[in-house]
């Protein structure tokens, strides 16, 4: 499986505007200062709508109207993310999926995305008994808090990325070799 | 008295006074004196406790400015809200006054966890960003953007919202998120420098 995932990612980096994008200073820059300043709008609206739920944001203005208002901007901000994101990884492939951190950070994505799938039916199931109460019933809560805690380890994650210390060129122990999916001698990293 | 002679915009006028000579410091020679004093003030930021752990453990140092960014994004968030609905585009169908005066508390807190997460990182690397003029212009951004913020727009939107000029408004709302935007990405030069 290592070894797959390794050779998807030697040939993403074979690919001549993958070179391109991560030779490129300015536009890397660009696309990583893009990734990095959309938090505002994306995890900006939705730390908004956690804490609404939980009672210590916007207390007396409904939860569904603060859900339901700010989820747009909050969407486009996550596609800015997303966009960028995959643009980061085109640019450093094989570092990127041989990264410990960069494989936390998917999982922990997929978390967060079946999170708010799961708050949301669960938000829409119940929000006009309690809609205009300044907390959300524990379960919602609940899924706000775990929201709150996914997206705060996804940006340790995001920044830890950039370090060094796990990376496949350096001697690592097994058990995080393994983790990283290193592969016995590989020529790119 | 000098609010009779400026009328109620007192306050207001001075900080933009404080705000335009900050800038005339800062891009003139009249700084240099001032940088050359403060540089002990860095040497010794690197020798505390926070310089200590911010250049000893990288990890330490990546996760505070993890919270830095989680502070950014929510200070973010509450000025595009706040401005957002000043311009007429988010939460039209709250009152002005509760979106304004919510988000305010918000963002208070986030205001103080980006300067505590951000005084902890410039002691780790104090002597690195003393030396970038990036730096120098991001807590010029911030300056601006904390006297803009208490000291221009709070007072202005304290007023009844619809006595006031819906231009003067409006203006005041892109401002707003400009200073904030030109904070955070002075910010994010930072990283590509040095």
């Amino acid at each position: 499986m290592s070894e797959l995932i390794y050779n998807f990612a030697v040939w993403v980096d074979d690919t001549p505007w993958s070179a391109m994008l991560h030779e490129s200073y300015y536009m890397y820059n660009w696309v990583e200062s893009t990734h990095v300043l959309t938090l505002m709008i994306s995890l900006g609206m939705l730390f908004l709508i956690d804490l609404r739920m939980l009672g210590w944001a916007f207390p007396d203005v409904p939860a569904s109207k603060i859900a339901d208002r700010l989820n747009i901007p909050m969407m486009v901000g996550f596609t800015v993310m997303f966009i960028t994101g995959i643009l980061l990884f085109y640019a450093v492939p094989v570092r990127s999926v041989q990264s410990i951190w960069f494989r936390i950070k998917m999982v922990l994505l997929v978390g967060c995305a079946i999170n708010a799938y799961l708050f949301h039916k669960r938000m829409n199931e119940s929000v006009s008994s309690w809609d205009n109460e300044a907390k959300a019933p524990q379960r919602i809560r609940n899924g706000a808090m775990l929201s709150l805690g996914f997206w705060t380890v996804v940006v340790i994650c995001g920044r830890f990325i950039a370090y060094d210390w796990f990376d496949c060129d350096y001697p690592q122990p097994a058990f995080i070799e393994f983790v990283a999916g290193c592969v016995d001698g590989q020529t790119r990293f | 008295m000098p609010t009779s002679i400026l009328g109620p915009y007192f306050r207001t006028i001075v900080t933009v006074a404080v705000i335009a000579a900050a800038l005339v410091f800062s891009f003139t020679y009249a700084r240099d004196g001032v940088y050359v004093e403060i540089q002990p003030l860095f040497e010794w930021m690197e020798t505390t406790w926070f310089g200590y752990v911010g250049k000893t453990w990288g990890a330490a140092f990546a996760t505070i400015q993890a919270g830095h960014l989680i502070g950014l994004a929510v200070l973010g968030g509450c000025v595009l809200v706040s401005d957002g609905r000043l311009l007429g585009v988010v939460l039209t169908d709250v009152p002005h006054r509760i979106v304004v005066d919510r988000a305010d508390a918000v963002f208070r807190w986030a205001l103080a966890t980006l300067l505590l997460t951000g005084i902890f990182m410039a002691c780790g690397v104090a002597m690195k960003i003393y030396y970038l003029p990036v730096y120098w212009y991001k807590m010029l951004g911030l300056a601006c953007g904390i006297l803009f913020h208490y000291y221009v727009r709070r007072p202005l939107v304290a007023h009844e919202l619809g006595s006031i000029n819906p231009i003067v408004l409006k203006m005041t709302a892109i401002a707003s998120i400009l200073v904030w935007f030109l904070v955070a990405a002075t910010g994010r030069w930072i990283g590509f420098s040095g």
